[in-house]
């Protein structure tokens, strides 16, 4: 009696569920990493905008106008003035321990010479080895600069009999209106969790992958599975890789919802293609993952190559440092990394919501991924039912 | 008397056998060679060379001048000169400029209205308005420091113009009585790798021992018959023989490595490195130290060689954000930052920005420094206790085994 490829999947399949049900590395890898991963990303950034970020102030003139400024300073939301020193070198020290971010330096005769019109001059020192403290702090401290010198300016132009805003046409004839376009909070998490958790779970899908064929050979299983599917490779994969595409795609809709439905972050394009971009990003790391062992038929270097390469990702995606900054080399490698191009997808989709057509070069991009598997499918064949494991 | 002369000789001359072990383990494993070996000498590379360019020049911008005037076109010409903004593309609506937007040709708009010029001649305030798309923040924060330093450029200049009759210096002086500078800190182009690199490097020294030593473990625990973390031979009784000579060997290799990591990769790519030479040294001790027995201890949960990958790897991008380098660790919320603390990453990335970066000094990164050793400390006492049980679980296997066999 034959039985059919249909029912030969399935048996494969339940085989496949049986052993991820029995292992407890898959319900860690699968489920528990991911989850912890979105939460975590989430929550850390939950605020959207660091607040209160604590800064120092050097004070040597100490009058009524330069303790004015430094009250209006602590107004703004994001920073928080946490210390007063009295000298240059104690707030640096300060800095250098990492109590503060950044510091106002008042020196002495500030409000005389001000008061004299001989335009005297502050400081702001910022450390920038902290970059997003240090640029969300600049921000501040400009503004209230332009403010401090502002209110000095408009009195006086008051007195002259100006009205408000005419003096604010005269102290700043041109202002800029600036549009953050879908996300006017400028909130990090909307910029950093939306590629953060789909990387994360790509990279757990290719080393999962990797970790469920390698294994067959390390626990000389291959017999049996390559038997379930009458030898056929093509047959044995779908059957093995099928639960997992169903439980990770679960994982994507999960991330989805969580992100858009629960957390309301941008999705301009409505959820139902994000949905499907999920899809296309687990379907496409797996068929990475097939790809990595393929090639490298080694378990231990598919799975150092898929690391490296998943964690990698992240940067060269262009997320945080935009790719166009990036050596030129640099601009042709990132179209190897299926991060990338989910990144720009979601950028034109959820982000902007603008049509798919505008993407469709990572679209074709990701199902060329999908394809890889086919490059290597003789080769990992000749793997499954000849090679033996070599830890 | 002579009889602990005798165990500590014997514990000499057993610590320097597993550690030779260790050192041959290490080197015959090719996978344990890629984390040990390869990919912190050329993971860094990459990195550095990723972000050498430190911060993103020259972002496509279109323009829609619908002043048309010589005021209009010298504050777009001023833009254009920034080395933030490129203009490459001046559109005739709003329309045409947004098609390029979707195209990704262009990541910002600058609408300049109709009424600019007039509004100047007025006396009255003028508004240019950016779009930025925010695909990624740096986008965002060119366009708008580009554009807000020209418009404060331009302010100086229409003002003292305006003054006319009294002196340009008296009336600059009156509109803007107050006068700011910013300074940078150590990181003078407020650069990406700058920022970045240090703390990678730190993160790097962490994750590839916690790769290489749960590798290492779970091999040793596939070629042991029942499974075991410690093999069966007369050198690995006790517990501190094992552990001083396997952090040895660790701390051997790690050694040459953080050097390469601290001092040449910096080095080769011109990145900030005012750190004082001693003090690097002194701090990079008890983080490598913490690091081994970290890892140590967790590689106890490892059974099988390639679990390890799939416990760790991702535990890399997570513990980079918990570090406070990137996101400020005082927006850290409580429960994440207490969680930081367990990591010797956590410190050992802040304080070597400190050192290396802000050139602080011996007291300025006490802190770090103390829970470092305190982390080594305790680490230490964590990883005996599991080699302690390990061996007694081995020992227990090996009677069972041979009553089994009498039985």
């Amino acid at each position: 009696m034959t039985i059919n490829v249909h029912r030969r999947i399935y048996l494969i399949a339940k085989r496949e569920v049986l052993r991820i049900a029995t292992r407890p590395l898959y319900l860690f890898s699968m489920v528990i990493a991911p989850l912890f991963c979105y939460i975590f990303f989430t929550t850390l950034m939950w605020n959207g905008l660091p607040t209160d970020l604590p800064i120092g102030v050097v004070d040597l003139d100490n009058t009524s106008t330069t303790r004015n400024i430094i009250r209006n300073l602590d107004a703004f939301q994001q920073t928080k003035i946490v210390k007063h020193y009295d000298s240059f070198s104690a707030a640096r020290k300060d800095m250098q321990k990492g109590n503060i971010y950044s510091f106002y330096l008042i020196p002495k005769g500030t409000t005389e010479k001000a008061l004299a019109s001989r335009q005297p001059t502050v400081s702001f020192y910022t450390n920038y080895s902290y970059l997003i403290a240090g640029s969300l702090l600049y921000k501040d401290q400009r503004t209230m600069s332009e403010l401090a010198g502002g209110a000095i300016g408009r009195a006086t132009l008051r007195a002259k009999g100006f009205t408000d805003d005419q003096a604010m046409a005269i102290l700043q004839p041109i202002v800029i209106d600036s549009h953050a376009l879908n996300n006017p909070w400028l909130n990090y998490s909307v910029y950093l969790s939306n590629t953060l958790i789909p990387g994360i779970l790509m990279l757990l899908i290719f080393m999962t992958t990797i970790y469920s064929i390698g294994s067959e050979l390390k626990q000389n299983t291959q017999k049996e599975w390559m038997g379930l599917a009458n030898n056929s490779i093509y047959t044995a994969l779908t059957g093995k890789m099928l639960p997992q595409t169903i439980i990770f795609f679960i994982m994507a809709v999960a991330y989805n919802m969580y992100l858009y439905g629960f957390l309301h972050y941008p999705c301009n394009s409505g959820i139902i293609p994000m949905l499907f971009m999920g899809l296309l990003l687990v379907v496409s790391s797996q068929a990475f993952g097939i790809f990595l062992f393929g090639s490298l038929t080694t378990m231990r270097y598919a799975l150092s190559a898929a690391a490296l390469w998943g964690v990698l990702s992240f940067s060269i995606s262009g997320m945080s440092y935009p790719v166009m900054a990036m050596h030129p080399t640099l601009q042709g490698l990132a179209y190897l990394f299926p991060l990338r191009h989910y990144y720009l997808l979601y950028v034109n989709l959820a982000l902007n919501g603008y049509p798919l057509i505008y993407a469709w070069e990572s679209v074709v991009a990701l199902l060329l991924f999908t394809l890889l598997p086919f490059i290597v499918i003789r080769h990992l064949n000749t793997v499954v039912t000849q090679y033996k494991y070599i830890p | 008397m002579g009889q602990l002369k005798d165990i500590l000789r014997e514990g000499f001359a057993d610590t320097f056998y597993i550690w030779w072990e260790e050192i041959k383990n290490v080197f015959k494993d090719m996978g344990v060679l890629i984390f040990f070996i390869i990919v912190p000498l050329f993971y860094p590379l990459i990195y550095s060379f990723l972000y050498s360019n430190e911060t993103v020049h020259d972002v496509p911008a279109a323009v829609v001048d619908n002043s048309h005037s010589s005021l209009s076109r010298e504050f777009l010409r001023k833009v254009d000169a920034t080395a933030d903004i490129a203009i490459i593309s001046h559109c005739s609506d709003m329309e045409e400029a947004e098609l390029l937007m979707k195209e990704t040709k262009v990541y910002g708009i600058i609408l300049i209205p109709e009424d600019f010029s007039d509004n100047i001649a007025r006396g009255e305030q003028a508004k240019v308005t950016i779009y930025s798309n925010m695909a990624g923040l740096l986008y965002y924060k060119a366009m708008l420091t580009a554009t807000t330093n020209v418009s404060l450029d331009m302010n100086k200049k229409i003002k003292i113009e305006r003054a006319g009759n009294t002196t340009n210096r008296q009336d600059e002086v009156s509109t803007t009585p107050l006068k700011y500078e910013d300074v940078s800190l150590y990181n003078p182009h407020n650069g990406f790798a700058s920022f970045l690199i240090p703390a990678v490097l730190i993160l790097i020294i962490q994750q590839t021992l916690l790769l290489g030593i749960g590798l290492a473990a779970g091999t040793a625990r596939e070629n042991n018959r029942f499974g075991d973390l410690i093999p069966m031979s007369s050198h690995y009784h006790g517990t501190m023989r094992i552990v001083l000579g396997k952090s040895m060997c660790y701390m051997m290799i790690y050694a040459i490595m953080a050097a390469y990591l601290v001092c040449v990769v910096p080095e080769i790519f011109g990145f900030v490195q005012v750190s004082q030479p001693f003090t690097l040294f002194v701090f990079m001790v008890p983080y490598i130290l913490a690091c081994i027995f970290f890892s140590m201890t967790c590689s106890i949960f490892i059974h099988h060689r390639e679990a390890c990958f799939l416990i760790f790897v991702c535990t890399s991008v997570p513990l980079l954000f918990i570090s406070g380098i990137s996101w400020p660790g005082t927006a850290i919320p409580p429960f994440w930052k207490v969680l930081s603390w367990i990591f010797p990453s956590t410190w050992g990335i802040r304080g070597f920005v400190a050192v290396n970066t802000m050139g602080a000094t011996w007291s300025e990164i006490q802190e770090e420094y103390h829970i470092l050793w305190l982390q080594t400390g305790i680490y230490f006492v964590t990883t005996c206790i599991v080699y302690r049980w390990q061996i007694l679980s081995s020992e227990r296997h090996l009677l069972d085994g041979e009553s089994n066999k009498l039985g």
